[in-house]
């Protein structure tokens, strides 16, 4: 076992209740996605735009002997293009064997946290919403919003139509 | 399922390709005792096996063709044609079972019936009742394990036809060993260059050593993806065999260059082309037995596969000694479907005529028959082997039969392409779609482009080409540099549509590396992958056809007026090189007398009894200087390298290629490629002609010139 302060022994009673997060940020708020699920944060990078692409798709990013498609969080969030370089996370999906990237505005710290800590989705949340968060944390800044990379997967977001019709977003 | 049944899968497939072509060979040399023996054991060792695996269909009826084959082996019987046709069926029995076995997991217990009759039929080849099935058992357990030893022994890296062997593939141990060692060498490269950086003094050694071991590698990969030809050709003795049946033609087919390597995908895609063009050649290539007796050749047609390497590609031919392309029969075919006009159609020349065979909805089948003739034909085979990057062409002679050639690139991983601008985004297209590239100046930009409607075209040597603007079509409008020197426009052809692609700039020339795209880029359908270039940054691959079509351009088959039109250009107009040779003259040759134009040092120019010579690729070229270039050259900055422009000219003209008549003609400079119209002979310039060449007076070498006319004629 491991020896932890008493403060954090009482939040975090034993291992497999523990979860630890690495915290994104996309304009004022902040997200975690479990670290067991990323791959590598590639840090700031500019990205090649694909024409004629989806709106929530940021564009390509080389990445080890492979060309990996990259969504913009904040398109999926509907927010404004962020204005300066965008991070890229890239993401593992265990099932499907699809690699993709991720661009948030910032990625901060490894955070641990409970799983008792978890709110599920409040039921006044929007849709599109809805589908991309997994609950979030209440974290002592604020709360944290899960997210499940299983529903960035670039492939699944264009099935579930629900970002489609933000496609001329971009460039309107 | 587990992976022993996996592995017994591809190995019975295995098995069962060597066997088929065992089969059919055995046919033609019908002593071979070694080929039963071949054939004998891919039955054992698939019956062996599947006792092992349970499963006891597949056993029944191997057991069935073991025992027929037993007594083949033991020169009770003959290999009839009948005998031959049975042990086939037991073949596509046996594979019918495994298929299922690889789909389902286990082989079925309902069909069974199938089996009883193909068991009965054996039976009945075999002219006696079958041994005691328990006895034969028994035998065959003791011989299990030698033979599953044997099956497992590395074979020679094949491809079988179906699933479970598609994914895999045997490679030597040695090119793997090879590989690994590259790889090592690769990783003790990279730590040697982090430790030095950029400004040791050794970079530079370092460097070409990571090219080195890249190009090594990337070599050895690529012959590990390569697979025999013959895994493809494996099939068609079959394939013929039962085609020449059914068409009611005597049939042989002979094989070369088994051994041609060609990488795994392209071996895959074209299988369907060839198995198209082979079927072709049987069905409509090869003429009855009485006709072709009739015609003094023998009543046995051939058909000859042959692969090999070309300039790095792969070339397969389809060759028939059938009765050929009847050219009256393909343009009255042509006129009836209204693919070219009468007038058209007798303006083409043979060559021309040939090429409509390709066009969509062409068939010269009299009747529709269940091989060929059903809408399917050769356009197909066309947009397939293109599809890949390789090209088709087809040549015939009346009477001597038939060549249909196909040429694939060795690889699709790695293509040369070249990189454009537009847009402010880089992209790559194929060099293999590319014709020609073409700028227009700012000055000429307004005038150059001509539209009809909305549609944009440009006059390229009096033919309307479409233009599409790659910015506009992408959306990337505005994004680029403004242009200020005009524009550049990438011809390009792609499965019969040709365009001119407008882009804002041309970037260089590379080999580049091909990355698959997601399912999410890939919808937008325009561009067939990505990769990263020299300056690390990524550019998209373009897809030619797809542009085109998503641009509105449809395929043009330029069989008609437009080759016509050209062709009595050529008569009228010769293509000119024009060049300065003595001062202030133009002069110009004949463009195709001039093999090439060589930059040459000055002081590689020796003498010989005052005529200057030049030692040029191991022969000696007398050089022609009629402007007295050399000495003002020479005099000019002495003690420096000065470089003399030669043109290198073969005196035979365009028709032959003597080495020992090429001369050498010493230019001040090139000044441009143009077409003109020989004037006649002018007094006054001695061994020269006049020509009009653009508008101005040009002096022609005579000798050339009236050469290579006769050249042209006998092209045209």
């Amino acid at each position: 076992m491991k020896i932890v302060g008493r403060d954090e022994t009482d939040e975090i009673q034993d291992e497999s209740d523990a979860v630890s997060l690495c915290s994104l940020f996309a304009g004022s708020e902040s997200f975690g996605i479990d670290t067991r699920k990323i791959r590598e944060v590639l840090g700031k990078r500019e990205l090649q735009r694909v024409p004629l692409a989806p709106a929530m798709i940021g564009g390509v990013v080389p990445y080890r002997g492979e060309v990996l498609t990259a969504v913009n969080f904040r398109v999926l969030l509907g927010m404004e293009e962020y204005a300066g370089v965008s991070c890229v996370l890239v993401l593992d999906d265990d099932e499907g064997g699809e690699r993709f990237g991720l661009m948030v505005d910032e990625v901060g710290g490894v955070v641990t946290v409970s799983r008792r800590m978890l709110e599920a989705n409040p039921s006044t949340l929007e849709a599109r919403s809805k589908w991309l968060f997994d609950g979030a944390y209440k974290m002592q800044t604020g709360l944290m919003v899960q997210l499940d990379p299983q529903k960035l997967r670039p492939s699944r977001l264009m099935e579930t139509g629900l970002f489609r019709p933000s496609t001329n977003g971009r460039d309107a | 399922m587990d992976d022993l049944t996996k592995e017994f899968i591809a190995e019975s497939q295995e098995g069962l390709d060597r066997m088929e072509r065992c089969l059919t060979e055995l046919e033609a040399r019908p002593d071979d005792d070694a080929l039963v023996g071949e054939i004998f054991r891919a039955v054992h060792t698939i019956k062996g096996t599947t006792g092992f695996l349970g499963f006891d269909r597949l056993e029944k009826l191997a057991h069935a063709g073991e025992h027929l084959l037993g007594s083949l082996r033991d020169g009770r019987l003959t290999p009839t044609s009948e005998l031959i046709s049975g042990l086939l069926r037991l073949m596509d029995g046996l594979r019918a079972i495994l298929t299922l076995i690889e789909e389902t997991g286990s082989e079925g217990t309902r069909v069974g019936d199938e089996d009883s009759e193909l068991i009965a039929e054996l039976a009945a080849l075999n002219g006696a009742t079958p041994v005691s099935k328990v006895e034969a058992e028994s035998v065959s357990l003791k011989k299990v394990g030698e033979d599953a030893a044997s099956a497992t022994a590395p074979a020679a890296a094949s491809a079988a036809s179906n699933g479970a062997s598609e994914k895999t593939l045997r490679i030597d141990v040695d090119v793997l060993n090879r590989m690994m060692n590259l790889v090592g060498e690769l990783v003790l490269t990279r730590n040697q260059m982090l430790q030095s950086g950029m400004e040791a003094a050794n970079f530079p050694e370092l460097a070409r050593r990571l090219d080195s071991v890249t190009a090594d590698l990337r070599e050895t990969v690529m012959q590990a993806r390569m697979q025999p030809m013959g895994n493809l050709f494996g099939k068609f003795p079959r394939m013929v065999r039962d085609l020449s049946r059914t068409c009611g033609r005597e049939v042989r087919i002979e094989f070369s260059g088994q051994e041609t390597g060609l990488d795994k995908s392209l071996l895959e895609a074209i299988k369907d082309p060839l198995t198209h063009a082979v079927r072709n050649a049987v069905d409509h290539g090869i003429e009855a037995p009485t006709d072709r007796v009739l015609a003094g050749k023998s009543a046995e047609g051939c058909v000859r596969l042959r692969a090999f390497h070309q300039s790095g590609s792969v070339v397969i031919e389809v060759t028939d000694d059938g009765a050929g392309i009847s050219i009256e029969r393909v343009l009255a075919k042509a006129v009836e479907r209204n693919l070219v006009t009468a007038e058209q159609a007798a303006a083409m020349s043979e060559r021309e005529a040939l090429q409509l065979i390709f066009l969509p909805g062409f068939s010269t089948a009299a009747a529709v028959t269940t091989v060929s003739g059903r809408g399917v034909g050769m356009d197909v085979v066309r947009a397939n082997v293109e599809k890949v990057g390789g090209s088709v062409e087809v040549e015939s002679r009346m009477g001597l039969g038939t060549t249909l050639r196909m040429r694939v690139p060795l690889t699709l991983a790695i293509v040369p392409a070249l990189v454009v601008r537009s847009g402010g985004q880089s992209f790559a297209l194929p060099q293999s779609a590319l014709v020609e590239l073409v700028y227009v100046p700012r000055r000429e930009a307004e005038t150059a482009v001509e539209r009809i409607g909305a549609s944009e075209l440009y006059r390229l040597r009096e033919r309307l080409l479409p233009m599409v603007w790659l910015d506009k079509l992408l959306g990337l409008e505005g994004r680029g540099v403004k242009e200020v020197h005009g524009f550049y426009m990438v011809v390009m052809e792609a499965e019969g549509c040709r365009y001119g692609l407008v882009v804002d700039d041309l970037l260089a020339p590379e080999e580049i590396v091909v990355k698959p795209l997601s399912t999410a880029l890939r919808e937008i359908g325009l561009f067939s992958g990505a990769t990263v270039l020299g300056n690390g940054t990524l550019a998209l691959i373009m897809d030619v056809a797809a542009t085109a079509s998503r641009a509105g351009v449809k395929p043009v088959e330029e069989t008609g007026e437009a080759n016509a039109v050209e062709e009595k250009a050529q008569e009228a107009d010769v293509p000119f090189l024009i060049f300065e040779d003595r001062a202030r003259e133009r002069t110009a040759l004949p463009l195709g007398v001039v093999e090439r134009i060589e930059s040459v040092p000055v002081r590689k120019i020796e003498y010989a009894g005052g005529r200057p010579l030049l030692q040029y690729r191991g022969e000696l070229l007398p050089l022609i200087d009629d402007g007295h270039v050399l000495s003002e050259l020479e005099a000019g900055k002495p003690g420096e390298d000065v470089l003399a422009t030669v043109l290198i000219c073969s005196r035979a003209g365009a028709g032959g290629r003597d080495r020992a008549d090429r001369t050498g003609i010493v230019v001040r400079k090139v000044l441009d490629v143009a077409a003109g119209a020989v004037l006649g002979k002018d007094e006054g310039v001695g061994e020269m002609e006049l020509a009009i060449v653009k508008e101005k007076l040009t002096l022609v070498h005579r000798d050339f010139g009236a050469k290579a006319a006769a050249g042209w004629k006998e092209v045209a």
